[in-house]
């Protein structure tokens, strides 16, 4: 990023409140990892549904298990799940788009375009229960569903932007130096849609954290362990019981986490929107 | 017009490719109804009688070939689970699904628009910043949370107790409002940020561009310098847009909706073909999703072409 | 294409147009609604493949079944229903001979001559329980006459064709049927109350296949209108025979059934109702809101409720804000929960080493010991459930008061002795697969189970969660013995207890009921010496030495038996049921104030 897109995020009052949110979910999630945080959260600690108090500051479920440290493992897990799903579904998607964008046209293009389409058209769920199954319940099957067909996104944006600067005079001139296609693309085109990849990675983030909840409610996410997309189950049938402690810790972490992203990602697409071609 | 001839053809190698792999999926790692039909003290025999009935044991090319042949003459079978004929299935919750969901879906992105374009006219002001902050606030509640709490707070005592809690007994326009209400609240609630945000970065792009400005220098009005020259070039991508997510808001997106306001429409169809390994439902309703974005993505293309030649040259 | 965009244009103009259709076109007597919710959805309407509980419920309204039970008769009795009287049984129990009533119809339907129902006779009951053993039929519920009806088997191995006798199963007459059984069969009588068997036209099935399971053609007391994935809706059989309701038959007892308001029931004619709406609502709280907002008459309270609707337990007592709104009753479900252990697993198993064996089995008592039936009655069953040792629950006259509880009371101590004892350490303790369909309850009794265990010091990693997205699925792969620990619960086809000893019989192992394979010679000739008896104090005593036997064994954790609870709207008289056996109560339900409207 240049100089003058540093300025603008840095001056965007709510895209570093967003930063900030993240950054402290992330440091969750590291705790949690190395075992400091929400390491309880399978132990059943406490009686049923306790309101929050000095030994469950966010009290406990059904069956006596601490919420808080449920709500921890549940961050470090959305981390988790937003950072190898965006990683590998971006990677994914900027290699097949650009190959797909420099082609123009040619086999790969529609090679690429083609199956991006075929998996677009599966519906999700019955996808991600396919792939779920293939897996025999594996912990990454819910991961991989997401991969597959997040990368269609990113690959038809990336494609569209390759399209755009192939026909741009640097381009024009690096072909006549003699300079191969692959080389091209990988040094001139591909770092002109950073700024693209980059937004584009923190909305895929995004997407994943929601999909795993609405997958971890339908029983095709997580299996061994707690989400908060779990805790949401768990809620839905508590809360009109007057036990609101799972719903409101789950979706008040949810949406800070979400909201911290989205705020970002609104403040790195004006840092970045009025980036010119950089040589 | 060897153009649209080369566009069939993408057409017809997108459904190949999708009712292949989906297929495959079904038959290999998919709803296998045999144990949920055999009795409760099966001997093998009786297992592999099950699995015959059902047909899980042809060939999988034979298989194939007669689904590609129940998709092109739209003789769809009968549902494993009830025996009822899958397009009468069909028949009576692709209707529902549309009247649940066309409200929300209409009423989300035209006020998604019209945001956007409040936002892109007024950028960097405080309504554009109010708006950009509720956008991201409504991006950020999950579908389920916004769900749980409409039901709550519209449809039970601990609310106000306005809206049915579930059904759909539509009789007449009156009965129509009072089941979709909610359901179209919750849709409008969960997409509206979304749209905003998404709109509203098309049309602040084409609002910055330098002959707009001119326009708006020269004091032009809004209304029209919006409509005539903004719109009409943001066009494409939103149409774009719109074209992708009906596929998708129809099946996935009414797909909770349904199970949670027991709503009999093609989501609740499709979950309950799913959680009952129906295969000939789930083969039938994969195939339309299919063909609907198939038909999408080519009008798509049609589009771009004819609004920006310069993508058909080579 | 074009019936699906005529399908949406009709749907624009009623929505437009407004054109309500009333329930009652052009009469202006108020129709009686009844508006029941059941906790699922019944998959078929076929009586073939009624086999959950929601089918059968469905299916017993619109179709006719020889036998039924009493109504208000606890514990539950036979009483005839197409039949005109009980079975008369031959000296040996080998021949058995049933009467039809006379007279009785199907509903008007295309498949018959001139669209006019036809009388039912004793042929469409042969007819009937032939389809079970026709695989064209996907039937279910032939295990209930397997290898019982002289003939029937063969039948079907000869190709299963309608028009070839089975020797076994004949209609001497219009209206009398004979069965010779290949053995005694004490709960003949009790099959015949089950959906499985219920009379079906053979016209209907020929017209429609498979369709038949969404297009019934029954003579029952109520006819299907309308159905879908969300609810079904019945309505009165006009034709339906004419018996008048008499308490004294139906078992009633004043005493603990005065304050329902029954007796306003004598001698009218059932059914009562015009019209039933039965909403499938699978999700509790959708359900809660939905009884709570008076959208329905009748509801088996969720258990995430329980505290909101009881002010105590012991006796159970409803809350003050729902005593004058509803009446209020508690069932003791017939069925019991248990998680068994994969006997043929050799990680915790039969093994065919006599030392793994052993240990195996210290293992197994040391995880009955270990788990907390207290508690796992306190959160999942609100502290209501019955627990008992072994598998025969209160509910069967076979149940003993006095047997030892040794086998539900947690003892952590012993268990960690045996686990010592036994040479099992953190190390080499076998890693366990524990199965279980998707929902949240079920996860949240794996984790559950999964600390219990801890206690004793099971490393929680070795007790592995598998999850199925179907309840279909998990039973594949339990009969495919893929599970280690298989949680169940099994609700009473019949109010036998045979019917749950056969759950542990050697020959029923997977794919069969045996879930946990389980095979000790003894057992199974106790099993099979106590066949061909009806309840006796003889019986009792086999029953008995048998579930001593299965818990020496260790192989199940057993069990509990659920408390349900039902509310109902006070003007509704009824006794409600929800089981196999009691499904039949639809026909006697009557509303009290007829100004019923349409909310």
């Amino acid at each position: 990023m240049t100089g003058t897109a540093w300025q603008r995020l840095r001056d965007n009052g709510p895209g570093i409140a967003g930063l900030c949110i993240v950054l402290v979910f992330a440091l969750v999630a590291v705790c949690a990892w190395s075992g400091l945080l929400g390491q309880g959260w399978a132990q059943v600690t406490g009686g049923r549904w306790e309101s929050a108090g000095p030994d469950h500051w966010f009290g406990t479920n059904l069956l006596g298990q601490d919420i808080l440290a449920r709500t921890l493992q549940g961050a470090a897990n959305a981390i988790e799940t937003g950072l190898i799903v965006t990683v590998f579904s971006i990677f994914l998607g900027a290699a097949l788009g650009a190959l797909s964008g420099w082609s123009g046209r040619g086999w790969p293009d529609e090679l690429v375009l083609w199956i991006a389409g075929v998996l677009d058209s599966i519906p999700f769920y019955l996808f991600a229960a396919a792939v779920a199954y293939a897996l025999q319940g594996h912990e990454w099957s819910m991961h991989v569903a997401m991969i597959v067909t997040f990368w269609t996104t990113t690959a038809r944006i990336v494609r569209g932007e390759v399209m755009r600067i192939k026909s741009r005079e640097f381009v024009e001139a690096a072909r006549a130096m003699g300079l191969n296609g692959f080389t091209i693309v990988l040094r001139h085109v591909l770092p002109n849609t950073l700024h693209i990849l980059v937004v584009q990675a923190t909305i895929t983030f995004v997407a994943a954290i929601k999909t795993e909840v609405i997958l971890s409610f339908l029983g095709l996410g997580v299996k061994d362990g707690v989400s908060w997309g779990l805790m949401l189950a768990e809620s839905s049938q508590e809360v009109l019981a007057g036990h609101f402690g799972n719903f409101l810790a789950a979706s008040i972490s949810l949406f800070l986490l979400l909201m911290g992203f989205n705020l970002l990602a609104d403040a790195l697409q004006d840092a970045l929107d009025t980036g010119k071609v950089i040589r | 017009m060897p153009y649209l001839a080369r566009r069939l053809l993408h057409g017809i190698a997108l459904l190949l490719g999708v009712t292949f792999v989906s297929f495959l999926l079904m038959v290999y790692f998919g709803p296998d109804k045999t144990y949920d039909l055999v009795g409760k003290n099966p001997t093998p025999q009786q297992i592999g009688e099950v699995r015959h009935e059902l047909g899980y044991d042809r060939p999988f090319l034979q298989r194939y070939g007669d689904y590609l042949r129940q998709l092109l003459t739209l003789d769809l079978g009968l549902s494993d689970s009830s025996g009822e004929p899958v397009s009468a299935m069909l028949e009576r919750s692709v209707p529902v699904s549309l009247a649940l969901v066309l409200p929300g879906f209409v009423l989300g992105n035209l006020l998604g628009l019209a945001f956007a374009m409040l936002a892109a006219w007024y950028r960097g002001s405080w309504l554009d910043k109010l708006i950009t902050s509720a956008s991201v606030v409504g991006m950020s509640i999950s579908f389920l949370i916004i769900i749980i709490a409409l039901q709550v707070l519209l449809c039970t005592p601990y609310g106000l107790n306005l809206f049915p809690v579930r059904g759909w007994k539509v009789e007449g326009l009156a009965s129509y409002l009072y089941y979709v209400t909610v359901p179209t609240l919750a849709l409008v609630l969960v997409t509206l940020g979304y749209n905003t945000r998404y709109y509203r970065a098309i049309v602040t792009t084409e609002a910055e561009r330098d002959h707009v400005r001119t326009l708006r220098a020269f004091g032009a009005s809004p209304v029209e310098i919006m409509f005539r020259h903004v719109l009409k070039n943001s066009l494409i991508p939103i149409l774009t847009r719109v074209m992708f997510s009906v596929p998708l808001v129809f099946v996935s997106g009414s797909l909770l909706l349904e199970s949670y306001f027991g709503i009999p429409g093609i989501g609740q169809v499709t979950f309950n073909a799913i959680t009952s390994d129906d295969q000939p439902v789930l083969k039938a309703v994969v195939g339309l999703t299919g063909v609907l974005f198939a038909l999408a993505l080519s009008v798509n293309d049609l589009l771009y072409t004819k609004v920006d030649p310069r993508l058909t040259e080579r | 294409m074009l019936k699906k965009l005529q399908g949406a244009a009709l749907l624009a103009l009623l929505m437009l147009g407004g054109c309500g259709q009333s329930p009652d076109p052009g009469g202006k007597v108020p129709v009686k609604i009844y508006r029941h919710a059941l906790d699922g959805a019944p998959a078929s309407l076929d009586p073939a493949q009624a086999a959950s509980i929601y089918a059968n419920f469905i299916v017993v309204n619109l179709y006719d079944t020889l036998y039924r039970y009493k109504y208000l008769a606890r514990p539950y009795r036979l009483q005839p229903n197409l039949a005109a009287a009980m079975p008369q049984i031959s000296d040996d129990g080998l021949t058995v001979t049933i009467r039809l009533k006379k007279g009785v119809h199907f509903v008007d339907d295309p498949a018959f001559a001139r669209g006019k129902g036809r009388e039912v006779t004793a042929g469409d009951f042969v007819y009937s329980i032939e389809r079970q053993f026709d695989p064209r039929t996907r039937a279910q519920g032939a295990w209930l006459w397997q290898h019982r009806i002289v003939g029937l088997d063969e039948w079907k191995t000869r190709g299963s064709h309608y028009d070839e006798e089975v020797p076994g199963l004949r209609a001497l007459d219009e209206h009398t049927v004979q069965i010779r059984l290949t053995r005694p069969f004490p709960q003949l009588a009790h099959t015949l109350a089950q959906g499985f068997s219920a009379l079906v036209p053979r016209e209907a099935v020929e017209k429609y296949g498979l369709q038949l399971a969404s297009h019934p053609v029954g003579s029952g007391p109520f006819k299907l209108l309308q159905r879908d994935g969300s609810r079904a809706v019945l309505v009165r059989n006009p034709d339906y025979r004419k018996e008048p309701f008499d308490l004294a038959t139906e078992g009633y007892d004043p005493a603990t059934q005065g304050h329902l308001g029954l007796e306003a029931l004598q001698g009218r004619f059932p059914p009562f109702v015009d019209r039933l709406e039965i909403e499938f609502i699978t999700e509790d709280a959708a359900r809660w809101n939905s009884f709570a907002a008076g959208e329905l008459h009748f509801i088996k309270v969720p258990v995430s409720q329980f505290d909101n609707v009881l002010s105590q337990r012991n006796p159970l007592k409803l809350s003050a804000q729902y005593e004058g709104l509803y009446h209020f009753a508690a069932s003791e479900e017939a069925g019991l929960i248990y998680t068994n252990f994969n006997m043929a697993d050799k990680r915790i198993g039969y093994s065919s080493d006599p030392v793994r064996n052993r240990r195996n089995h210290a293992l197994r008592c040391a995880m009955v010991k270990a788990f907390d039936w207290r508690r796992r009655n306190e959160i999942f069953f609100y502290d209501i459930g019955r627990v008992f040792p072994g598998i025969i629950p209160p509910a069967v006259p076979e149940y003993d008061p006095a047997e030892d509880r040794g086998y539900t009371r947690r003892d952590l101590a012993r268990a960690r002795a045996l686990l010592r004892d036994n040479h099992w350490t953190a190390d080499n303790l076998p890693t366990l697969d524990y199965g279980f369909p998707n929902s949240v309850t079920e996860r949240q009794i794996f984790e559950q189970f999964r600390n219990f265990m801890s206690q004793i010091g099971y490393p929680p990693e070795k007790i592995r969660p598998m999850i199925f997205a179907t309840y279909g699925d998990y039973q594949r792969a339990y009969s495919q013995g893929k599970v280690t620990l298989i949680n169940s619960s099994w609700t009473m086809d019949y109010p036998d207890a045979e019917n749950i000893m056969q759950l542990y019989y050697g020959p029923n192992a997977a794919p069969g009921s045996n879930s946990a394979s389980y095979d000790n010679p003894e057992y199974n000739r106790l099993f099979e010496r106590a066949a061909s008896m009806s309840e006796s104090p003889e019986r009792t005593r086999i029953y008995r030495r048998m579930n001593r036997l299965l818990m020496h064994d260790c192989a199940t954790i057993s069990g509990i038996s659920r408390t349900l609870l039902f509310l109902w709207d006070k003007h509704v008289i009824m006794k409600p049921d929800r089981s196999f056996l009691g499904g039949y109560f639809l026909r006697f339900v009557d509303i009290d104030d007829s100004a019923e409207d349409e909310p």
